[in-house]
């Protein structure tokens, strides 16, 4: 009974631009955490073996207390790791795996695979088929010599690769760095570790891709996990159970608001976000200015609540009512300005307008409770 | 409003009670001389409305010097219709109560109340000023103030835009002006106000994007310069590792070894050739010399045979000479003589040419001297002439000295004579006929005078005698002076042998006569002798030996020839040819021996040279030495025939092994062995290089640095795009209010134009003047002389501004009246400065614009508004008071 974590692009050094710079060095640090928790997973399950497919680290350039700080993060997990380097950590001739060499950042438990050669693990029997990446992008299948690879008979074969499968994965996709379909049973492979796709994916009953253990896009996908492979014997079909690693939720939500009760919902919606979500809010539709008063204040009460929300208001249209504008008291020629802007959101420079038209709100609004807007 | 009566006490210039009773709607005029309280009426009026009663500010309504008076002043008017009280007293018992039909207010209810009916506001400290006066400040001219409306209309703008708002129906937003100001504010902060760019956080974030964004590029660059050389490292690395498995230039160096051996070989062979090509060089050259010196020889036997030629030809040519030269002597000979005789002609015919000159000159000299004796015998007559005239002018000379003397005595002898003769006693008698008388010794008849000089005795024949004395001393003395001085005349006259002056005279004469005379010889003898007397003697004998010798020369000449002799020019002609004949002849028979004596000389010179070559040839080692030179000729030509044929073997050899192609191919396969270890090691280093640049720079690590930037750009770029969009948002909004509020003030502006128009048209027909957005007056624009012409209103004169002024203030209180506000229109000495005909069109405006308003219009000059149809009120406080 051999027990294997499988797990890939770690992406570490990522860094969020799109978010603002607190929320940013929170989702960063939170790669570190992962690694964190796989290896404590890799602990508490009593694995015997960690394979790590790929793009461990997200770019070649990372700061030395970046490679230090991720392998400290290893340490819960004293039995063996191997990894190979993906495309963006490939094995060039001067790369980040030879600064970690030389930085004596790599404890003796992990190893690194830059050679296309079998490791034979005695201990564990087990023979790993390394396929590691040295250049950014190949067009070869590397995986290519997994089948003519000679291992001591009775020993577990274990591919270790990153790519795209061919024929599996949406076209456009990662197309370089390929892998065959069908690797694994071509190879007499007992399982094919695969990194690249950073969703949790079967490819078949003994390839699978573990996805990334820390969710870093808002693409919907089966991110966040690691996978724990139990291999009885070799030969016989390994037994694949994913699990939750990843601390954010990346919720893209999208809504088109209409009547008054469509704000209400989207509200309601709102309320159910918490602090391990990641929010992007894009809304369309028209809504008056007490609707769009609504809806600032509760896209504030959930920026305070989740770890971060985006909401793109760009495409929604204000239409304030008779009521709105009395509200304002915007009477003389201010009411002639609110309704030219209420025109002009529809013009070319709609933005604009609406921009215009949400201050005046906000202006006369402020004079009419009395306060300083 | 209609002001009905007014009432003032302790206030000012009235130190009693004054009243203004029965104030008619329209125009009331009141007139009044300066300081007769007009202005204190004005100020009493403004002073109810404008101050607060309890000022303590308003000790100037006091009147001067009572410091303890209590200014009250009261008003009875209408507003709206409804009929008002106001009475307020200032300073002491302060008080102020309004009576509003039935209603009665206190204090400041009925202040604040009032100045709300009107549109004015308080000072909320000291005294009411300008800017709180609002509408009655507008249409309560003060005296010489008219022309002041751009202010007036300021501070009464805000009244102006609520009385208004009404009347046109507008709800004009009481906040538009605040968010207008509030909005500009917030898009100040983020544009600059003239050039729209983008200024403070704005421009902050926009430079904070750029500077980021150009920080990204850097890291880009560097990072495209970091891949680049990991590339280049792992190629260098290939390299690297085929170069040490190689070892490349190994091969290089032992071709370089079998080329080197091959080459020495050659160039043994080359040494082997070189030894041969010399000894063949060295036979060559000793063939050569033998031939040379049998070709010595064989020359010595041709010359032997060329000089023997030579003497026979020298014999022949010597023949020739000499035959040439015998007829030249004979030629010679006859040239000679031929010459000998012409030259003998010659010295004849020049002899016979001689005689015949000598015989010319001969008769030249004897006529020269038969001249100069005749010359000679004339001018020593004329000299001898001359002297005997010397003589005579001598003999005729007196001296100038005597002369002078002579006439000075004679002049005075004269003189004493007048004197004589002036004081002389006159005697003058007149006989009868037959009668004489005796006058001293000298008997006289007849009549006459006589001068009596000395006492004279007249004797009276048949009478006696008369003696008369002529009076004085002086006839005395003067008949002793005229004695004396003929003594001495005499004497001098005697001894120059002269009978008289008149004697001396006729000598001068003729001594100037002689002189005279004398000069003239002296120029004859001049012109005969101009050398002198000796010389012409000289010339003479000198003439006469020439000729004597002469004479002797022709003497010696015979006559030889007689006429058969040519002349001298057709000899001399002969002489000449006969000689060139015989210099010809004699030259030629010289060139002819000459040419004779060379040919001996050459055949002598040929007879040696023969002789010698003849010597030459006959040496019996002459032979032994050409038979050995033959037999050693014919030795060397042998020997060089076999080393050309072994030179010919080696070079052929040498040919093949082509040592240079070698020597070149040990240089090439030695230099580019060095090439590659050099390479080789270069690469190492190079190396060595790069490995420790990318491990320096991967130590930057200059990816998680980009991503850092690229994240902290992108924070930048958002908050640049926000305050953009703010920007734009604020600016849109900025400049649809401000559309939007002069639209509306705009339309503000129409009823007031209109009003303006009406009253600007009986001023300045066919004038306009626009009405800017704080309600005044604009620029004027009339028909000049040019054309239509615009200015502010401001640079019109002072007439003309003031006149504008009230004019646009009756125009305001039109507008107002319309909107149903109260209008009171006051003007205090107003329009003193319009001409007549101005005056004439105000006062027309004044009228047409009292039918809807009450004007209180004060004057001191009454005169000038008695064409208003009103009655005039005579104010004066001065008798009243």
């Amino acid at each position: 009974m051999l027990k294997i974590i499988h797990t890939a692009d770690w992406q570490i050094g990522k860094l969020y631009g799109q978010f603002e710079a607190d929320e940013a060095a929170l989702l960063a640090d939170a790669r570190f955490a992962a690694v964190e928790r796989l290896a404590q997973l890799a602990s508490v399950q009593g694995a015997h073996l960690v394979l790590v497919a790929g793009d461990v680290f997200d770019a070649q350039g990372v700061a030395d207390r970046t490679i230090h700080r991720m392998f400290h993060c290893m340490r819960g997990y004293s039995g063996r790791w191997l990894m190979i380097p993906g495309n963006h950590d490939a094995a060039l001739s001067e790369s980040v795996w030879t600064r970690a060499a030389r930085l004596g950042a790599i404890p003796a438990n992990v190893q690194i695979c830059l050679r296309p050669e079998p490791v034979l693990l005695d201990n564990l029997n087990v023979a790993v088929l390394p396929a590691p990446l040295t250049q950014r992008l190949t067009h070869t299948d590397l995986t290519a010599w997994f089948a003519d690879a000679q291992t001591p008979s009775g020993m577990f074969r274990i591919g270790l690769a990153h790519g795209s499968v061919q024929g599996i994965l949406a076209e456009g996709i990662d197309s370089s760095n390929p892998i065959a379909a069908g690797r694994a049973a071509a190879a007499h492979l007992d399982y094919l570790a695969l990194g690249d796709w950073h969703g949790c994916r079967q490819i078949d009953a003994r390839t699978w891709y573990s996805g990334t253990p820390e969710t870093d896009r808002f693409r919907a996908n089966d991110s966040g996990r690691a996978l724990i492979i139990e291999l009885r014997a070799p030969g016989i079909e390994p037994v694949v159970t994913p699990v939750s690693i990843g601390q954010y939720r990346w919720q893209a939500e999208s809504a088109t608001l209409r009547v008054s009760s469509d704000v209400d919902s989207l509200l309601e919606r709102l309320s159910r976000f918490g602090p391990s979500d990641v929010v992007q809010l894009e809304l369309s539709g028209q809504t008056d200015l007490a609707g769009l008063t609504r809806l600032r204040t509760a896209i504030s009460q959930a920026q305070g609540r989740v770890r971060s929300l985006n909401a793109d208001l760009a495409a929604l249209r204000i239409e304030p009512t008779a009521d709105d504008i009395a509200q304002l008291s915007a009477d003389g020629y201010l009411g002639d300005v609110v309704a030219e802007l209420r025109a002009a959101q529809d013009g070319t420079d709609g933005d604009t307008a609406r921009d215009a038209l949400v201050l005046l709100a906000g202006l006369l609004g402020a004079r009419r409770d009395g306060v300083a807007p | 409003m209609k002001l009905t009566r007014l009432r003032v006490d302790q206030f000012r210039r009235f130190r009693q009670p004054f009243e203004l009773r029965d104030l008619v709607d329209g125009l009331n005029l009141f007139a009044g001389p300066n300081e007769a309280g007009k202005s204190t009426l004005v100020a009493a009026i403004r002073a109810a409305f404008f101050e607060r009663h309890r000022s303590g500010t308003v000790e100037h309504l006091q009147p001067w010097g009572d410091g303890g008076a209590a200014p009250e002043v009261e008003l009875d008017f209408e507003l709206g219709g409804t009929p008002c009280r106001l009475t307020k007293r200032f300073l002491v018992r302060k008080r102020c109560t309004l009576q509003f039909g039935t209603r009665t207010l206190d204090g400041t209810d009925a202040e604040n109340f009032i100045a709300e009916q009107l549109g004015f506001a308080f000072a909320a400290k000291g005294s009411s000023k300008s800017e709180h006066w609002g509408i009655p400040g507008l249409l309560w001219m003060e005296q010489g103030e008219a022309q002041h409306i751009r202010e007036a209309v300021t501070h009464a703008t805000d009244h102006l835009r609520t009385a208004l708002n009404a009347s046109l129906g507008e709800i004009a937003g009481g906040d538009g002006d605040d968010v207008t100001n509030e909005v500009e504010k917030l898009r100040n902060e983020l544009l600059t106000p003239t050039s729209d760019k983008p200024r403070g956080a704005h421009a902050e974030a926009l430079q904070a994007e750029q500077c980021l964004r150009d920080a990204l590029g850097a890291v880009d660059a560097d990072l495209l310069i970091y891949r680049q050389k990991v590339d280049r490292l792992a190629l260098l690395r290939r390299e690297h590792e085929t170069d040490t498995g190689e070892r490349p230039w190994e091969a290089l160096r032992t071709q370089a070894k079998a080329a080197g051996d091959a080459l020495r070989e050659a160039q043994s062979l080359q040494q082997q050739l070189d030894g041969e090509r010399n000894a063949a060089l060295a036979l060559a050259q000793r063939i050569d010399l033998l031939r040379r010196q049998l070709d010595g020889h064989a020359a010595e036997s041709r010359d032997a045979e060329r000089r023997a030629d030579a003497v026979v030809a020298a014999q022949r040519a010597l023949d020739d000479a000499n035959s040439l030269a015998a007829p030249w002597q004979q030629r010679e000979g006859d040239a000679i003589l031929r010459h000998d005789k012409a030259r003998r002609t010659l010295a004849l015919a020049r002899a016979q040419d001689n005689r015949r000159a000598l015989l010319r000159e001969l008769d030249d000299l004897r006529r020269k001297a038969g001249a100069a004796s005749a010359a000679l015998a004339q001018a020593e007559a004329e000299q001898s002439r001359q002297l005997a005239l010397r003589a005579e002018a001598a003999a005729s000379e007196i001296s100038a000295t005597d002369f002078a003397a002579l006439r000075e005595q004679v002049r005075r002898i004269r003189e004493l004579d007048i004197r004589r003769s002036a004081i002389a006693t006159r005697l003058r008698f007149a006989l009868d006929a037959g009668r004489e008388l005796r006058i001293g010794d000298e008997t006289v008849g007849g009549e006459g005078e006589r001068q009596l000089l000395e006492a004279t005795t007249l004797t009276l024949p048949g009478y006696g005698r008369l003696r008369i004395e002529p009076g004085g001393n002086d006839i005395a003395a003067l008949a002793r002076d005229a004695a004396e001085l003929h003594d001495r005349h005499t004497s001098a006259l005697s001894r120059l042998g002269l009978a008289s002056f008149e004697a001396a005279e006729a000598r001068q004469q003729l001594h100037a006569l002689k002189l005279s005379d004398l000069k003239a010889a002296e120029a004859t003898l001049k012109a005969l002798a101009p050398g002198g007397i000796d010389a012409l003697r000289a010339e003479c004998a000198a003439l006469d030996a020439r000729t004597a010798e002469v004479q002797q020369r022709l003497d010696a000449h015979t006559d030889e020839g007689g006429g058969t002799l040519p002349s001298v020019s057709e000899a001399e002609s002969a002489e000449d040819i006969a000689r060139g004949s015989a210099a010809e002849a004699a030259r030629q028979l010289a060139a002819a021996r000459n040419g004779c004596a060379a040919a001996q000389a050459a055949l002598e010179a040929a007879q040696r040279e023969r002789d010698a070559a003849r010597a030459r040839l006959d040496d019996p080692a002459r032979a032994k030495q050409v038979a050995d030179s033959n037999i050693s000729l014919t030795d060397a030509l042998a020997q060089h025939a076999a080393a050309v044929q072994r030179i010919e073997y080696l070079a052929g050899r040498l040919d093949a092994v082509r040592p240079q192609t070698l020597a070149q191919d040990v240089e090439r396969y030695t230099r580019s062995a060095e090439q590659l270890e050099k390479t080789f090691a270069q690469r190492r280093d190079a190396l060595t290089v790069l490995e420790v640049e990318l491990q320096a720079a991967g130590a930057q690590g200059l990816d998680e640095r980009r991503a850092e930037l690229a994240r902290d750009h992108a924070a930048a770029a958002r908050r640049a795009d926000q305050l953009g969009r703010r920007a734009r948002a604020l600016d849109l909004l900025l400049k649809l209010l401000q559309d939007k509020r002069h639209a509306l003030t705009q339309r503000l502006q129409a009823p007031l134009q209109k009003h303006l128009n009406h009253y600007l048209g009986q001023l300045f027909p066919g004038a306009r003047i626009a009405i800017d957005d704080s309600l005044s007056p604009g620029p004027l624009t009339r028909e000049g002389t040019s054309g239509s012409e615009s200015g502010p209103v401001d640079e019109l004169s002072f007439g003309a501004r003031e006149q504008v002024g009230v004019i646009a203030r009756l125009a305001y209180a039109d507008l107002l009246k319309e909107a149903g506000k109260p209008t009171l229109i006051i003007l205090d000495d107003a329009l003193v400065h319009s001409d007549d005909a101005r005056l004439a069109q105000m006062k027309r405006v004044l009228f047409d614009a009292a039918t809807r308003h009450q004007i209180l219009l004060f004057t001191c000059h009454p005169e000038k508004w008695r064409d208003m149809g009103v009655p005039t009120r005579a104010l004066d406080t001065r008798s009243t008071t």
